[in-house]
């Protein structure tokens, strides 16, 4: 499998107030097609990855909505997996040029979260959740936190551990103009942050945010001449139980060991062979347990080797995360999928600017939606 | 939050067959920021338990104290109105938990 990635662009994330839905959609899917070097018309299909905007916005049809910004007329689909929506997106995308369906495909990923309030933002997330884990009053930060604690008491991990996930990601944000905070912190600026469920506190947690990214793909017979042309040698989606106490393990996520696993096997390659990733960390706890289910650290191991050094930049071995993770770069949640794409193809490509990694052939884009329940996992070459 | 009425009555029917089941603490957090209809509860424990019939169950922790919230702490289920609903809405008892 090879599928040529021709243009991507993503729009500033961040509390975007004076920005319709529509526009901030606009501007990626336009950015991305100028990168490419195509225009609207050439474009065969359009996924759009998003997950609240029926939820908070009453707006569905959000395919329709948004080809009609590009003014054109062709297929377009809405997919939704919670905050892997933007993997899903981009899976579909993939399976519709390996099908020989389409030719050339833009994939959107889109959400608009700060015109809502907290409490209704933290209800439509729930959403994603399952009908027992909302009549236990249970919330998003609150099922990670029943992780992490299950993840410290295993493996002795204490809540500094975990909070140098945090200042990891705030020191690469700091590099990202696009970034919503690009403001260093300390392990005791997290350690003093309001509790939110207990371990986790406020910097252990990824913001609310707006934000689009988008990508132009094409089928490699039908790639045009570009200068550096990355491409995407897997895609694999596995999903899990819905809640987290139905699982067997809470410290692993099983869908994202499983899609991983396949992802290896499709572009024969080792996780060792990864130079650069981008985590889906929600959570401080989320980028731990995930460095070690896609097998960058030994199990137990993964806060630690982070605590050492061993995914930051200029220093580490495997970067996690240069864009500043969702916890600094934002988690507008459809857009992240794509922004993490975003971000490895600027990688391979050497355009990374102050936060470039160096000769970065091999990237890898870790997606989750929910508590796990699904994955989506791709990995990019140059 | 407004719910159905006619998924309150579908999903109450097996309500009761779990009522004064025990179990014990597997893994437990306090929500500080919850859900709009949660608000007026919180802080309040939320408690993943090993149940003595066999699985797993997730609820909210009710009449506590700081000491029952340990990893192995033995509880049972107890019916209790579960949160705060509109003034059109059913009100609705859902199963929660207490240390015993």
């Amino acid at each position: 499998m090879s599928i040529n990635i021709l243009g991507t662009a993503t729009t500033r994330f961040g509390e975007l107030w004076k920005i319709s839905p529509r526009a901030l959609a606009k501007e990626a899917m336009i950015n991305a097609l100028n990168a490419s070097g195509l225009k609207a018309s050439d474009i065969d299909a359009l996924f759009v990855g998003n997950m609240l905007s029926g939820i908070l916005g009453n707006q569905a049809n959000l395919g329709s909505l948004l080809v009609e910004e590009l003014g054109v007329q062709v297929p377009a689909f809405r997919i939704e997996g919670a905050c892997a929506s933007g993997g899903l997106a981009l899976h579909n995308g993939i399976n519709s040029l390996l099908a020989y369906r389409y030719k050339t495909v833009l994939v959107l990923g889109i959400e608009k979260m700060t015109d809502h309030n907290q409490d209704e933002i933290t209800s439509a997330l729930m959403a994603a959740g399952s009908d027992d884990e909302r009549m236990a009053g249970a919330t998003f930060p609150g099922v990670y936190a029943l992780m992490a604690q299950a993840y410290m008491h295993k493996y002795k991990v204490t809540e500094e551990d975990l909070a140098s996930v945090s200042v990891k990601n705030h020191y690469h944000g700091s590099l990202n103009t696009k970034a919503q905070y690009q403001s260093l912190i300390t392990i005791n600026d997290v350690m003093k942050s309001a509790r939110i469920a207990d371990p986790l506190k406020l910097l252990d947690c990824s913001p609310i945010s707006d934000g689009a990214a988008a990508v132009v793909i094409s089928s490699e017979d039908n790639a045009r001449k570009i200068k550096k042309p990355v491409y995407i040698i897997a895609s694999e989606v596995a999903t899990d139980t819905l809640s987290l106490h139905d699982r067997k393990s809470f410290t692993s996520l099983s869908s994202v060991v499983n899609a991983s696993t396949k992802a290896y096997k499709k572009a024969g390659i080792k996780p060792s062979d990864i130079d650069v990733a981008e985590i889906h960390d929600c959570f401080s706890i989320s980028e731990a347990i995930a460095t070690e289910d896609l097998g960058f650290s030994k199990k137990g191991e993964g806060a630690k080797d982070i605590t050492k050094g061993k995914r930051t930049l200029f220093k580490g071995d495997i970067i996690c995360n240069p864009s500043g993770g969702l916890k600094s770069c934002g988690h507008p949640v459809g857009a992240t999928g794509i922004k993490q794409i975003v971000e490895i193809a600027e990688q391979l490509r050497g355009e990374g600017g102050m936060r470039q990694v160096e000769k970065a052939k091999i990237g890898l884009t870790h997606n989750v939606g929910g508590s796990g329940a699904v994955a989506a996992i791709h990995i990019l070459r140059i | 939050m407004t719910t159905s009425p006619v998924k309150l009555w579908r999903r109450q029917k097996d309500v009761a067959s779990l009522i004064g089941k025990k179990g014990e603490i597997l893994l437990w957090t306090i929500i500080r920021v919850p859900a709009k209809s949660f608000v007026d509860q919180a802080p309040y424990p939320v408690v993943i338990v090993k149940m003595q019939h066999g699985g797993n169950m997730i609820g909210q922790l009710v009449d506590w104290q700081q000491k029952d919230l340990i990893i192995g702490k033995e509880v049972i289920s107890v019916l209790r109105r579960l949160r705060t609903e509109g003034k059109e809405d059913v009100i609705y008892y859902n199963i929660k938990f207490r240390p015993l």
